[in-house]
C-alpha cells in the first residue's frame, strides 16, 4: 500500500510568539519548531496502517530548510522516505498554493491513502487537506477519530455534535486526522539513527512544474490586544458586593 | 524556558558553544553523528521526560513502594513509563551498536539524562542501575555470561542492581561478610545479607540480576580479598527461560525521606544455602570490577544533584515572576506603593542568581567530565590527559553537585515561602529526593578523602596540573576582555590560593601534620569545586562577551547603553549571554572572594575539631 502523510512544521504550542515590528510576520529567532500535532496523529495512523497491511509510508512537507527537521522526525518515527518541497516562492504560500505543490509532488506516487492533520495550529485554516483531495480528484473525509481498513476500502469515524458518523470510502482517498485518533509514538533513538539513511527528495517549484500563484496575501500580523487587568470587588458587606458584581457583569461586561 | 525541567538553551550553549562538542563528530568514533542529530536527540529526550517520566513524579512519591508477602511493588505508573523508555532506546543509548546501543557521545547522553532525571530521579534509577550492572558484564563477563545475562538486561527484559552495602560494611566495603563457597561445577554458593539495595526487588522486570560483592572462603580480609558474583533472582535454564527462585529473598524495604519511588531493599542471599552465583572476572578482582560501576554511578549521582538543582531553579524563577507580595522596600512609605512580583525584591534576586550561577557551573562541570570520557575514547593519543580529568573530577562532580544541589533545592523552597514547604508544589520533594545524593555511592565525606588522598597525587600529579592549566588559560583569555578583567582577577586570586593550598596539603601529607589534609578534605573539595565552577563560568562569560559584541555591532548598539538595554528585552540571545556574564560576575564576588581566606584558614593548621575530647561533645 502506498501511504502518504503530509506534515507541516509549526511553532511549538509553548512558544512565545512575537510579531515583527513592521507586522510582516513573526520573529522566528528563538522559536522552537515542532511537527503540527494533528499531523502527528496522521503519521502515527499511517505507520499503523503500514505495520498491519504492509506498504510504504512517504512523508511530505512544504517549507524552508528547517522543515527537514520535521521530515526527519517522521522518518525517525518509522516513515520510509521523505519529500521536501523547498522553494522560497512557497514561503508564506496560501492553502491553495501549498495544496497545489503537494499535489504536484504526489501525483506520480499514486498514493492509496493520504493523511493530513485536520488543521495546522499556526494559521488554523484547515483547508490544505480538502484542496489537495480535490486537486488529486480523490474523495476526502475530514476529522476522523478512528480508521479501519479492509478489502480496499476504509471505514472511519467522524464525530459530529452529539453523534458519530461511520463513513466508508474506497481507496484512493484522503483523510484528515483529529485528536483522539491515536497516541503518536515517540521517535526512538534507533529510529533517529536509521532515519539518517532514509532518502529525502528535495524539489523546487520548477521541478514540480508549479507556478506559485498569490490568491491570498496576509496584509499584516497584529498581536492580540493585551488582556485588561481584572477587577476585584471589595467591601465588607457580601450583599453589597454581590449587587456590585451583578451591576458590573450587566453594565460593563454586558454578559447578563 | 517553558518546560520547567531544564534550560535547554544553556544545555546547548555548553554542548556546542562552550565545549564545542562538534569536534567529536570529526573523530572516527563519533563520525556517524552531526549537530542536527544531537539536537534531534535532545528534543526527543525532552519529550520523553515531559510526557512519559514527569507524570510519574508526584504519584511515585505519594504512592511509593510497597512490600507484601516478600515481594516489592513499585509505583504503578512506573510500569508503562519504563516500557516506553526502553522502547525509545534510552537505557543504553551511549553503548556501542554491537550490544544494541546507538553509540551516542556520553556528553550528549549526559544532557539527555539531566532532563530525564529532572522529571523524576527515582524512576531514572531503575534503567540507570540496570545499565550499570549490564555494563559490568559487558566489560568483564565471558561470552557466555554476556549472552545469558547482559543481552536481556540491555534490552530491558531484566533489571540490575549493585550489591555492596552490608550492616557492618557501609563506607568500609572491605569489612563485608558475604561469603562465596566453591561448588564442584565451578559456580559458588552465596550467603550473606545486603542492605539498602536500590531496586533490589521490584515488579517491573521479570528477573533481576545482582552483581554481589562477597569473599570466597579462605580469601584474605579487606578489599583485596573481595570477588564479584552474578546472582540472578530467578535461576536461568539452559534454554534461557526462567527457573526457580535462586534463594534470594527480600527482608524488607526502608521507609525514607525521599526517592520513595525507588525501593531500598534488604536482600538475604542463601538463607537455605541454595543461592548460586557465577564469578564475574577474576577471583579477588571484585573491587576493581565494581569500581567501573561505582565510578559511573558516582557521576550519575552528581547528575542527580544537577538535575534536581535545574528543575528546582526553573520552578523558583517561574514562581518568583508570578507571586505578588510586598511593595519595594524603598517605596513602601509612599501612598501609591504597590505590591510587586517577588522577583523584584533584591533578596529574592540574589537567591535566584546564587542558584543560577551554581547550577550553570555544576552543569558545565558535569558535562565537561562526560565530554572528557568521550575525548579519551575518541583520541587515543590524548587519552591519558582526558582520562585524568575524569579520575580527578569524579569525586568533585559527585560531592559538589549534590551538596550544592541541596542548597539550591533549599533556596527554591525559600523563594516559594510557606508554599514551598507544602506538597501542593514540587519543590519540597526536590529537596527530599536530593538528600540521598550526598549519602549514597560513598558519602561526600568519603568522596573528599578520595580526592585528597588519591586523586590529587594520581598520575604523579599530572591530572591536577592539567586542570590547573585549563583554569590558567581561562584567566588569561578573560583578562584580555575589558569587561571581564575584574572577574578574571577574582578567579585568579582564588586559583592562586587553591594552588598554594594544594602544594601545602602535599607537604602536610608527608610531615607529622598528616592529619591536616584528612581533617580538611571536605573543605578542600568544596574550595576546589568553587574554583572549578568559577573557571567554567568565566570560560562561558568569555564566549558570551564575544557573542554579545557581535550582536551589538550588528545592531549598532556598541556605544549606546539604552540600545543595549532595549536589546536585552527584545533579543533572547542578548538576554541569555548577558545572563551568562552575570552568573560569572556574581559567583566571582559572592564565592570566589571567599576562597583565599578559607585556604589561609586551612593552612593555619588549626586542629581543634580533631583534638577536642569526645567528652566535650556530649557534656
Ligand atoms: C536510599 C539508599 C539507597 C542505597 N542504595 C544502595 C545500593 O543500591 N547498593 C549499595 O550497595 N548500597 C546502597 N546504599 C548504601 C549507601 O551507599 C551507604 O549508606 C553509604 O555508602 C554509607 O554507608 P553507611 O550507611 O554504612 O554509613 P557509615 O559508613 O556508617 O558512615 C556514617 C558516617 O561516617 C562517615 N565515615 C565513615 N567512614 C569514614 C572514614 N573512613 N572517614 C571519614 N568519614 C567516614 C561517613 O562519611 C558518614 O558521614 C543506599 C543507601 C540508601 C540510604
Amino acid at each position: 500500500m502506498n501511504i502518504v502523510a503530509c506534515v507541516k512544521q509549526v511553532p511549538d504550542t509553548e512558544a512565545q510568539i512575537r510579531v515583527k515590528a513592521d507586522g510582516s510576520g513573526i520573529e522566528e529567532g528563538g522559536i522552537k519548531w515542532v511537527m503540527n500535532p494533528y499531523d502527528e496523529y496522521g503519521v502515527e495512523e499511517a505507520l499503523r496502517l503500514k505495520e498491519k497491511n504492509g506498504g510504504e509510508v512517504t512523508v511530505i512537507s512544504v517549507g524552508p530548510a528547517r522543515v527537514m527537521e520535521t521530515i526527519r522526525t517522521a522518518l525517525a518515527m518509522g516513515a520510509d522516505k521523505g519529500i521536501h518541497v523547498q522553494d522560497a516562492a512557497f514561503d508564506g504560500a496560501d492553502a491553495y498554493t501549498t495544496a497545489a505543490a503537494l499535489a504536484a509532488a504526489l501525483k506520480d506516487l499514486n498514493p492509496d491513502i493520504i493523511f493530513c492533520g485536520q488543521r495546522a495550529i499556526d494559521d488554523d485554516q484547515g483547508q490544505v487537506g480538502a484542496v489537495l483531495a480535490d486537486l488529486l480528484d480523490i474523495p476526502h473525509v475530514s476529522l476522523i477519530t478512528k480508521l479501519e481498513f479492509a478489502d480496499g476500502a476504509i471505514k472511519v469515524i467522524r464525530p459530529i455534535e452529539g453523534a458519530q458518523l461511520l463513513i466508508e470510502a474506497k481507496l484512493p482517498c484522503l483523510v484528515t486526522a483529529q485528536k483522539g485518533l491515536n497516541e503518536p509514538r515517540y521517535a526512538s533513538l534507533p529510529g533517529i539513527m536509521k532515519a539518517k539513511k532514509k532518502p529525502v527528495d528535495v524539489k523546487d517549484a520548477a521541478a514540480l512544474g508549479v507556478t506559485p500563484a498569490v490568491n491570498m496575501k496576509v496584509v499584516k500580523f497584529v498581536p492580540p490586544p493585551a488582556r485588561a487587568a481584572g477587577k476585584i470587588v471589595c467591601g465588607d458587606d457580601p450583599a453589597a458586593k454581590a449587587k456590585e458584581l451583578a451591576r458590573l457583569l450587566r453594565e460593563e461586561a454586558k454578559v447578563i | 524556558m517553558s518546560n520547567l525541567l531544564v534550560n535547554d538553551r544553556d544545555q546547548r550553549f555548553i554542548l556546542f558553544e562552550q565545549l564545542g562538542m562538534e569536534k567529536l563528530f570529526t573523530t572516527e568514533t563519533f563520525n556517524d553523528f552531526s549537530k542536527d542529530d544531537a539536537l534531534m536527540i535532545l528534543s526527543e529526550a525532552e519529550k520523553m521526560a515531559l510526557n512519559v517520566i514527569l507524570p510519574t513524579f508526584t504519584d511515585g512519591d505519594r504512592e511509593g513502594c510497597t512490600f507484601k508477602d516478600g515481594n516489592v511493588y513499585v509505583p504503578k505508573s512506573y510500569h508503562e513509563a519504563y516500557k516506553k523508555y526502553i522502547e525509545g532506546g534510552w537505557m543504553i543509548a551511549n553503548e556501542s551498536p554491537e550490544v544494541g546501543g546507538q553509540g551516542i557521545p556520553l556528553v550528549l547522553y549526559e544532557a539527555c539524562m539531566e532532563t530525564m532525571s529532572a522529571a523524576n530521579v527515582s524512576f531514572q534509577m531503575l534503567p540507570g542501575l540496570t545499565h550499570g550492572a549490564g555494563k559490568l558484564i559487558e566489560e568483564y563477563g565471558s561470552e557466555e555470561q554476556k549472552k545469558k545475562y547482559m543481552e536481556k538486561m540491555y534490552d530491558g527484559t531484566w533489571g540490575g542492581t549493585m550489591c555492596l552495602t552490608e550492616p557492618g560494611a557501609g563506607s568500609d566495603v572491605g569489612a563485608l561478610k558475604a561469603t562465596a563457597k566453591r561448588l564442584p561445577d565451578g559456580t559458588f554458593s552465596i550467603t550473606g545479607t545486603k542492605i539498602f539495595i536500590s531496586f533490589g526487588d521490584q515488579d517491573v522486570t521479570g528477573n533481576i540480576i545482582h552483581p554481589v560483592l562477597a569473599r570466597i572462603e579462605g580469601d584474605p580480609p579487606g578489599t583485596g580479598g573481595i570477588s564479584i558474583f552474578i546472582v540472578p533472582k530467578y535461576k536461568i535454564n539452559d534454554d534461557g527461560t526462567l527457573g526457580e527462585l535462586n534463594d534470594v529473598h527480600t527482608g524488607n524495604i526502608e521507609h525514607k525521606m525521599g526517592i520513595h519511588g525507588a525501593s531500598t531493599c534488604t536482600l538475604n542471599f542463601g538463607d537455605d544455602n541454595k543461592c548460586i552465583g557465577e564469578l564475574l572476572g577474576n577471583e579477588r578482582d571484585g573491587m576493581k570490577i565494581m569500581f567501573l560501576m561505582m565510578n559511573e554511578a558516582r557521576l550519575s549521582v552528581g547528575l542527580q544533584g544537577l538535575s534536581l538543582s535545574s528543575t528546582a531553579f526553573e520552578h523558583a524563577v517561574s514562581y518568583a515572576k508570578d507571586r505578588i507580595q510586598s511593595a519595594l522596600v524603598w517605596e513602601k512609605k509612599g501612598p501609591d506603593a504597590k505590591p510587586v512580583s517577588i522577583i523584584q525584591h533584591p533578596d529574592v534576586r540574589r537567591d535566584l542568581l546564587w542558584m543560577k550561577s551554581h547550577l550553570e557551573g555544576i552543569r558545565a562541570m558535569n558535562y565537561f567530565t562526560a565530554y572528557a570520557m568521550d575525548m579519551a575514547k575518541a583520541n587515543p593519543g590524548e587519552r591519558e590527559k582526558w582520562q585524568g580529568f575524569v579520575e580527578l573530577l569524579t569525586p568533585v562532580c559527585k560531592a559538589y553537585s549534590s551538596d550544592k544541589g541541596m542548597d539550591i533545592c533549599s533556596k527554591a523552597i525559600d523563594v516559594y515561602g510557606g508554599y514551598g514547604y507544602c506538597q501542593e508544589y514540587p519543590v519540597e520533594q526536590y529537596l527530599r529526593d536530593c538528600k540521598i545524593a550526598t549519602v549514597y555511592e560513598g558519602t561526600n565525606g568519603i568522596q573528599s578523602l578520595d580526592l585528597v588522598g588519591r586523586k590529587l597525587a594520581m598520575n604523579k600529579g599530572m591530572n591536577i596540573m592539567n586542570m590547573f592549566g585549563e583554569i590558567g588559560a581561562t584567566i588569561a583569555r578573560a583578562k584580555n576582555i575589558e569587561e571581564l578583567k575584574i572577574d578574571a582577577g577574582r578567579l585568579e586570586e582564588a586559583y592562586n590560593a587553591l594552588v598554594d593550598l594544594t602544594m601545602a596539603l602535599a607537604q602536610f601529607g608527608k610531615s607529622s601534620s598528616f592529619i591536616i589534609p584528612i581533617l580538611n578534605a571536605s573543605s578542600y573539595l568544596d574550595i576546589f569545586g568553587d574554583v572549578l565552577v568559577g573557571h567554567f563560568l568565566l570560560q562561558a562569560a568569555v564566549i558570551a562577551s564575544e557573542k554579545l559584541k557581535a550582536i551589538y555591532q550588528e545592531n549598532g548598539a556598541e556605544e549606546s547603553k539604552a540600545k543595549k538595554r532595549a536589546l536585552v528585552r527584545s533579543n533572547e540571545d542578548v538576554a541569555f549571554y548577558s545572563g551568562k556574564i552575570a552568573s560569572s560576575r556574581f559567583f566571582a564576588v559572592e564565592v570566589l572572594c571567599t576562597v583565599k581566606p578559607r585556604c589561609e584558614a586551612i593552612k593555619s593548621e588549626e586542629m581543634v575539631a580533631f583534638e577536642m575530647a569526645d567528652e566535650s561533645f556530649t557534656c
